[in-house]
């Protein structure tokens, strides 16, 4: 469903992730877990592009949702549409090859064209991110929720503005989610009334409300009060047994061993050890993860 | 010195109130108004829009919208208002060969173009303001940058710029009072007209006290749009 290939990312000369390759099943649970400033919230974030990478790809089933690489994508675009054009003309590939590797002219000829298919590319990048956001949720560990409107508001803002739902369908969906977690009576209320468990729980049904297929979760329990880490806990877990995929970093040990179904340990910005959670508790073979588990275990 | 009071109140009145001088006050202070007001609603669209413009993603077509933002701010920033109004009214009118415009209608433009330069800077304070967290949840929805920005951060950004927006609005009524270097009759040429008597004091005093009038109601307004607007604040 997401699959990062090679992902590199740095703030200014602060290298924060250092070649990460990971691919997210449908249906998966997958926890990541690593000290803080190992780059597991930034790896998080890249998934639906809030950070752009600095090297290397995301992809989203089909989609690509990195920016093709411009200086190096277009000469290989280029070469490829003239080895179309001639192999089109009759031309055997031993010849188009030579063509393209000989034929100055011809590069400049399409040097404009080269350049509108980049541009096009790149203009496509943009439409591709924001629509695929709309299938990637996301729940951040300061809830995030807007200050500005009710929560109904907050529940519906997205659909409607998109023009996936109408008013009605949205209202309609929103006070569903609310009713299932219990909070109907805070439809009209605005978000700096609520509790913090409330906000969280209300964010996650703002994710849901425009029907993801993946949900991204960072750190969702770490800015609450201990009393509510379970009333939100239960709700991710309610969600996994939905069969909802789901991309959760987390400090919530209990949670990765027991929803999860694969386990990601994040250090120096890489991917140390991965595996099913059984085995990644029991039996973990890397030096640092052995290390991080008996300080948090 | 010894200011025989009474008798210049008697003359002032007199003046004002049965030679028709208050049809001029009336009309200053309508043009007042009318600058102050709308000039204080141009400004408030264009800041925000050089606000917005400074504050665009990176990438070459925004480096140059942005070079613009900083320099129209750096430039109305950084003339006096009333050279502003000669050069428009003396230089760029007769350039641009607008001929049917009035001077009331292009005092207020000008005075929006000042307001602009200073609004921007409160509305971009604004939106920095506005926790970053609002337009990655927006944007993590599928929103566009715009769409976030119009529906969530500047909402946010004006309530949280509003008492330096009450701040500029006053600003800008008192600001008119130069509106005269135009030809405008705002309240203070108006005034000035009453004074034909050798009566500047109860003229100029009587002009302090509108002004100081206006002022106070402006606030008073400012304060309930504040209050309705802190609505969801309420704990």
């Amino acid at each position: 469903m997401i699959t990062v290939n090679n992902v590199y990312k740095s703030f200014g000369k602060h290298e924060v992730l250092r070649g990460v390759s990971c691919e997210i099943q449908k249906g998966e649970i997958v926890a990541i877990i690593g000290p803080s400033g190992s780059g597991k919230s930034t790896l998080l974030r890249c998934m639906n592009l809030l950070e752009e990478p600095t090297h290397g790809e995301i992809w989203f089933e089909q989609t690509l949702l990195t920016p093709v690489d411009a200086y190096l994508h277009p000469e290989l675009l280029r070469l490829t549409n003239t080895y179309a054009k001639l192999t089109a003309q009759g031309a055997s590939d031993e010849e188009a090859l030579n063509d393209i590797t000989q034929n100055r002219l011809l590069k400049k000829r399409e040097g404009k064209a080269f350049q509108q298919a980049v541009k096009e590319m790149h203009s496509a990048h943009f439409q591709n991110v924001n629509l695929t956001r709309q299938n990637i949720g996301m729940v951040f560990q300061h809830f995030n929720l807007f200050n500005n409107l009710t929560v109904l508001q907050n529940l519906t803002l997205a659909p409607v503005q998109l023009k996936l739902k109408t008013k009605e369908e949205a209202t309609e969906k929103a006070m569903e989610l609310l009713r299932r977690i219990g909070l109907e009576e805070k439809a009209n209320v605005y978000p700096s009334t609520l509790s913090g468990g409330q906000k969280q729980r209300i964010a996650i049904i703002r994710a849901l409300a425009m029907e993801p297929d993946v949900m991204l979760f960072d750190e969702p329990t770490s800015a609450l009060d201990p009393e509510m880490v379970g009333e939100v806990l239960s709700l991710m877990t309610d969600l996994a047994k939905e069969g909802m995929t789901m991309v959760v970093v987390t400090h919530e040990m209990g949670f990765a061993k027991e929803v999860a179904s694969r386990v990601l340990f994040i250090d120096e910005g890489k991917i140390q050890e991965e595996n099913p959670p059984k085995e990644f508790f029991a039996n973990p073979q890397n030096e640092r993860l052995k290390e991080f588990l008996s300080k948090v275990l | 010195m010894n200011i025989p009071w009474s008798h210049l109140w008697e003359k002032f009145k007199l003046q004002v109130f049965e030679q028709g001088g208050y049809h001029t006050i009336l009309d200053g202070l309508k043009n007042t108004l009318i600058i102050a007001i709308g000039g204080f609603i141009i400004g408030i669209i264009l800041g925000a829009v050089l606000a917005i413009l400074q504050l665009l993603p990176n990438n070459k077509v925004t480096k140059v919208l942005r070079g613009f933002a900083k320099g129209y701010v750096g430039v109305f920033r950084g003339t006096p208002i009333v050279v502003q109004l000669l050069l428009g009214w003396y230089v760029l009118k007769p350039i641009l060969g607008i001929r049917s415009a009035s001077a009331l209608l292009w005092g207020m433009v000008i005075f929006g173009m000042n307001s602009g330069a200073y609004v921007s800077e409160i509305i971009r304070g604004g939106i920095l303001s506005v926790d970053k967290g609002q337009m990655e949840a927006g944007r993590s929805l599928g929103l566009s940058y715009m769409k976030t920005m119009f529906k969530i951060v500047l909402p946010q950004a004006f309530k949280n710029s509003l008492p330096s927006l009450g701040n500029e609005l006053i600003a800008i009524v008192k600001e008119t009072s130069v509106a005269g270097f135009i030809s405008v009759v705002d309240l203070q040429v108006a005034f000035k007209q009453q004074d034909t008597a050798y009566n500047p004091i109860i003229c100029y005093l009587m002009l302090a006290l509108v002004y100081i009038v206006l002022v106070l109601l402006f606030t008073a307004l400012i304060k309930l749009i504040e209050r309705r607007m802190r609505a969801s604040d309420n704990r």
